[in-house]
């Protein structure tokens, strides 16, 4: 294909980073190698198999690659492929594993909006949305990818430091019964069953 | 049908045996049209036929000389053999009409696996669970 001749070690760690299936390329610069290194990426659909070079990540000099709207289709899986360019030489083409969006991506925690009575707490839960190229494309919720998206929630009593804990597949709580005049602090994560996928608690 | 168990025994195991599958261009249940395109309707046929698949053709043809990727095969299998159990009793109370879409998607299926060696149209088809799992979680 007309490349040089490739004696410039590989790069190291070529993979995914996905949160809310914003897929990016991640990867190390080749060992020993200072300043000057440039990149080319390239990516397949698994199944088609035909390269596609990505034009935005061709001669870079960061390591990183985003190719959200390139790997969006969550029904798809994909690999991705990282050269490294020298002073005239050039790497291997290193290659991810098989990324699939559906299960390989973390998914942020729910948004948590908190009102209250005197002796009770009501909460809404949002769950993320998955990345979207621009702001005027449609919105899809990650409850919408997630049939088996629930909410764990928490609420602290902050005096007693006592804890109650939810699981609701719902995405509203009514917590009654409690003391007047107390803080309380309310914390929500998302369980998805099945593929097993956990967020963080939100703050 | 909990897809849980399966699912956790397969992400235990995807990296070893999707890193044995050197060809991207082809793949068992997806080619050349996706599952996901399987109508409504033909959906319990296809996961009867499936299930069916995987117990007859492609478990057997799995093993490795890795102890624990063998054992979680095995744990997987029998999850299968469990659940065709319960498909086929859905069969026989005639709720799992077979179509004509179905029927063409699941011979196409059989083309691809037979389009290559025997331990290679195995391995990729174990390495394809994700994608069997992902359809029926999805189509629940």
């Amino acid at each position: 294909s007309g490349e040089l001749y490739c004696s410039l070690p590989n790069p190291r760690n070529v993979h995914f980073e996905s949160i809310n299936m914003k897929n990016v390329l991640h990867w190390s610069a080749p060992e020993g190698t200072g300043d000057g290194v440039f990149y080319k990426v390239k990516y397949a659909v698994y199944g088609v198999g035909k390269w596609i070079r990505k034009p935005e990540c061709r001669n870079i000099n960061r390591t990183w690659c985003d190719l959200s709207s390139e790997t969006s289709d969550y029904e798809e899986q994909y690999y991705a492929s990282v050269k490294a360019f020298l002073n005239g030489t050039c790497s291997e083409w290193m290659e991810t594993t098989r990324f699939n969006p559906l299960t390989d991506t973390k998914i942020d925690p729910p948004m948590v909006s908190v009102s209250s009575t005197d002796r009770s707490i009501s909460i809404i839960l949002t769950a993320p949305e998955k990345w979207k190229s621009s702001p005027e494309e449609e919105s899809i919720s990650l409850l919408q990818v997630y049939p088996g998206l629930q909410y764990n929630v928490s609420v602290l009593n902050k005096r007693t430091k006592k804890r109650w804990f939810f699981s609701i597949s719902n995405n509203t709580l009514v917590v009654p019964w409690l003391e007047p005049g107390t803080a309380y602090c309310v914390s929500a994560q998302i369980h998805v069953t099945t593929p097993i996928l956990d967020s963080g608690f939100s703050k | 049908l909990s897809t849980a168990e399966i699912r956790a025994g397969f992400t235990a195991i995807k990296a070893k045996i999707q890193s044995r599958d050197p060809i991207r261009s082809l793949s068992i249940l997806n080619h050349p049209q996706s599952l996901h395109k399987v109508k409504s309707s033909d959906r319990c046929c296809i996961t009867h036929q499936l299930f069916t698949f995987y117990v007859d053709k492609v478990f057997k043809h799995c093993r490795t000389e890795d102890s624990f990727v063998n054992r979680k095969i095995s744990s997987i299998a029998n999850s299968f053999l469990s659940a065709r159990r319960k498909l086929g009793q859905c069969r026989e109370q005639n709720n799992c009409v077979c179509g004509e879409e179905s029927t063409e998607k699941f011979k196409q299926i059989l083309a691809n696996y037979e389009g290559l060696n025997v331990t290679s149209a195995a391995m990729k088809s174990l390495g394809e669970l994700d994608i069997l799992l992902d359809w029926m979680e999805k189509s629940r």
